[in-house]
């Protein structure tokens, strides 16, 4: 690999030891190395993270250096294949702490007290350590022995129950968003407890549980709220917005036209905007103005017929001139090569040596910098000797002592 | 967890202007506000309109309705209030003399309008040299979209989200309501408090911008990756899993009642089998690896399905998981309230609001060792700190915030709209 020139972000120098496996922990910590964290992820020797090993793989052939979820969370991070069980392993993953910052993991709430490397383990060997543990129901409370998965956390968080059809079964996000929310929830716990540790030099210990992640965003209308007040029950309303009011403005949901689906949304600058762009006089008339959720059915009708001869990219066009906030919905290899992403570069290659050459999204933290190039996320074990020899100073002989050993 | 003794939260000494509405830009600044930053919210003088957001708290005919919008006290609780006419010279003054005595202002506006309002970067760190501005434009520059509006939900189309999200025979869909939102709000924060960390090192502020739709598309990372090395473009799947089964969700006993069951590894598979007294799964060849199940996942889940008919989604869940299977109850809103293990981590936030009441809210999702977070703090006013701004922070006699409130530049309840 090319070095490029160096890129300032905010967290240059900050170091972080990531024992975590999984989707939640990743994201955690791609999002400290976006920020210029140095990242160094701790794996099990032979089968590594969790994400290797879930797939899809490149041509469907399992490997676990191309699994698509390993190789999007963990570009730019070192990977250190190691026992940690072993007490070899344990004792480098201490000395590993005492020159971190933060330490990121997401094993079962008591693993690591059973291994000897809990909070109150670790922070002997750094007094000001900030860790974060990510669980599925958190270090405390009745259920935190319970088994959890991304549907578990969205389902149990009460998300799942307002997303989906009203006619049918309850609906969960695609992809993996309960986990992306536990990992980001601790990105953000760890940021506030730098801030912490600049003032007072104390460090902290974090406890994130991914349900309450996702059932933090669970909220916005008052759901809460909604029920206890207006002994209203927030139901799914397939993809319109949930309001208990006849009043609350209208549209904003998915509706189809000639070549696929629209969203479409009401202009707060511009409330007759829906009569001028679709020419239908009804959607300007008092009645449906001040009541237009109470028209909802009868707008959606208005707006289908408007759009049934006319393309996503027509109705994207013509809505956005009036400046009404309408968009189109795209498929994955769509948003890839759009006109916007194109102009701003958003997807870069790199070349990985199992995987090959693919194209990468960049992040929302910090904007590539010119003519930057997306990292690749790291071969199992590759940065064992590099992390074990240059930054914990073990001679080759140790080294070679602890492969034999079956630590790394 | 309220602070037990003196120690600071970590964002104490930070203030912060925020111009944002609807949720996005409020989500983010609360959680400044919860975790030590004193939020000043620059309201519009024309109040909380209809098109600040979607909800209402009734359609009852009420006095003084600004206040008692339940989705605006929600989304803005722990902050301070002052409505100002950025357009008015006047205000404009007050406003610039904020950032001057501030260290980060945040806005969610279309890009047009700070610099239609001459309230540009370039032009505020003139005032504050080490201010940290943040914008949330919807799709970004450069590029032809670079001006076009959207609100979260729109994001989720043009970003892929909509398309991955869906029955699998249905058309495409979108996680309930505000979900971008939030997530951004999120990143938004995150990208704040680095900078601010950075700013402690080098004295130097910064211009951030978070594009909603660039997180959109980060939060869907995988499938981007997964198209090219697949060859096949990401679809729906429902409930299910490309390589789990099963994984699903289950109807129960009750109206609308439902389970998720999700079962990655063998060793799973033969412990619900046991718990479901279904041992002859166990041995059934169509079960018989991961391989075997994602094949048959229909004829499971039918089977799994005649089991938790007979149960409450709580009643499966709870003897699922006591077997180690990974089960979830659907929660409604009114059962995560009252569940004890919501309870017993202490996540709902309870706020009281002298004009619209008792609230419960969902809380922050971190705990600390450390002060980390201050709860329990309710939406301002409208306007409600009009006087402590103009008077006691910036230090004007109480004569120029007077003729500010008559004039409509800085009013103390909501003016018609120029």
């Amino acid at each position: 690999m090319n070095d490029p020139a160096p890129i300032e972000r905010p967290l240059d120098g900050i170091k972080v030891l990531d024992l975590s496996l999984g989707l939640s922990g990743g994201y955690c910590t791609k999002m400290l190395r976006d920020l210029g964290g140095e990242v160094i992820k701790v794996e099990p020797r032979g089968t590594g993270d969790d994400t290797r090993n879930l797939g899809p793989f490149r041509n469907d052939e399992p490997n676990i250096e191309t699994s698509a979820p390993f190789l999007y969370l963990n570009q730019g991070k070192k990977s250190v294949a190691m026992d940690i069980t072993h007490t070899d392993g344990r004792h480098i993953v201490e000395r590993l702490v005492a020159e971190s910052d933060v330490v990121v993991e997401s094993f079962k709430p008591g693993y690591l007290s059973g291994v000897g490397l809990d909070y109150e383990s670790l922070v002997k060997v750094n007094p000001t350590l900030i860790m974060a543990s990510i669980s599925y129901f958190g270090q405390e409370g009745p259920y935190s022995q319970y088994e959890g998965s991304e549907i578990v956390a969205y389902a149990f968080s009460g998300y799942m129950y307002i997303t989906g059809d009203p006619d049918r079964e309850p609906l969960k996000a695609g992809g993996y968003q309960a986990e992306y929310h536990g990992g980001i929830s601790a990105g953000m716990a760890i940021l506030a407890a730098l801030n912490y540790r600049d003032m007072t030099g104390e460090g902290q210990y974090i406890d994130v549980s991914t349900v309450e992640a996702i059932a933090s965003t669970f909220e916005g209308v008052s759901y809460y709220s909604m029920l206890e007040r207006e002994d209203v029950l927030p139901r799914r309303q397939g993809t319109r917005l949930i309001h208990t009011s006849h009043r609350a403005p209208y549209p904003s949901t998915l509706l189809p036209c000639k070549d696929g689906w629209v969203h479409v949304h009401y202009s707060p600058s511009f409330p007759d905007g829906l009569a001028t762009l679709t020419g239908n006089g009804r959607l300007a008339e008092n009645e449906v103005m001040t009541a237009m959720s109470g028209h909802a059915d009868e707008i959606d009708e208005a707006v289908i017929d408007w759009m049934k001869d006319l393309t996503r990219e027509e109705v994207f066009e013509l809505s956005q001139e009036l400046r009404i906030p309408f968009t189109k919905v795209q498929s994955i290899p769509e948003v890839m090569s759009d006109p916007q992403n194109e102009a701003r570069g958003f997807f870069r290659e790199a070349d990985h040596p199992v995987a090959g050459s693919l194209k990468y999204p960049g992040t929302p933290l910090a904007p590539w910098a010119e003519g930057e190039l997306p990292e690749s996320s790291p071969l199992l074990g590759e940065h064992s000797n590099e992390v074990l020899r240059d930054s914990l100073g073990l001679s080759n002989s140790e080294i070679e002592r602890l492969r034999d050993g079956g630590v790394i | 967890m309220p602070p037990t003794s003196k120690k600071p939260l970590p964002l104490r000494g930070v203030r912060v202007l925020d111009l944002t509405n609807v949720i996005a830009g409020p989500v983010a600044t609360r959680m400044l506000s919860h975790l030590g930053a004193e939020v000043i919210k620059i309201e519009l003088p024309w109040g909380r309109s209809v098109g600040n957001m979607a909800i209402f708290t009734s359609d009852k005919a009420v006095e003084r309705p600004y206040n008692k919008n339940a989705g605006f006290n929600e989304v803005n609780r722990a902050k301070k209030s002052l409505a100002l006419d950025l357009v008015d010279p006047r205000g404009k003054a007050i406003f610039k003399e904020l950032v001057s005595v501030s260290d980060v202002v945040i806005e969610n506006y279309s890009p047009r309008v700070m610099p239609n309002l001459g309230l540009t970067y370039e032009h505020l760190r003139t005032l504050r040299p080490d201010l940290i501005m943040v914008a949330m434009p919807a799709l970004g520059s450069p590029g032809p979209w670079s001006n076009y509006i959207s609100f979260g939900p729109g994001t989720e189309g043009l970003g892929g989200m909509c398309h991955v999200t869906g029955y699998e025979d249905r058309g495409p869909s979108k996680p309930g309501n505000f979900y971008s939102d939030q997530t951004s709000a999120f990143h938004v924060a995150t990208a704040i408090m680095a900078a601010m960390w950075k700013r402690r090192r080098t004295g130097q502020g910064k211009r951030l911008e978070i594009v909603l739709r660039d997180v959109t598309m980060a939060v869907i990372g995988e499938k981007f990756l997964e198209y090219q090395l697949t060859g096949r473009g990401p679809e729906r799947l429902g409930n299910r899993h490309h390589g789990i089964a099963p994984h699903n969700v289950y109807r129960c006993k009750g109206e609308d009642a439902w389970v998720v069951i999700a079962v990655a590894s063998d060793e799973e598979f033969d412990r619900l089998a046991e718990a479901t007294s279904n041992l002859h799964w166990t041995t059934d060849t169509r079960f018989a690896s991961m391989a075997a199940r994602l094949q048959n996942q229909d004829a499971l889940d039918a089977l799994i399905q005649k089991w938790t008919i007979l149960r409450t989604p709580q009643e499966a869940m709870h003897h699922l998981q006591r077997s180690g299977v990974r089960a979830g109850a659907v929660l409604k809103a009114p059962e995560a309230l009252a569940d004890p293990h919501y309870k017993a981590r202490g996540f709902v936030d309870h706020t009281h609001h002298p004009e619209d009441g008792d609230f419960k809210h969902p809380g922050v999702s971190f705990r600390s060792t450390g002060p980390l977070t201050s709860l329990g703090r309710r939406a301002p006013l409208f306007a409600e700190h009009s006087d402590w701004a103009i008077g006691e922070l910036l230090g004007h006699p109480s004569s120029t915030a007077e003729s500010l409130h008559s004039e409509g530049v800085a009013p103390l309840v909501p003016v018609v709209r120029k």
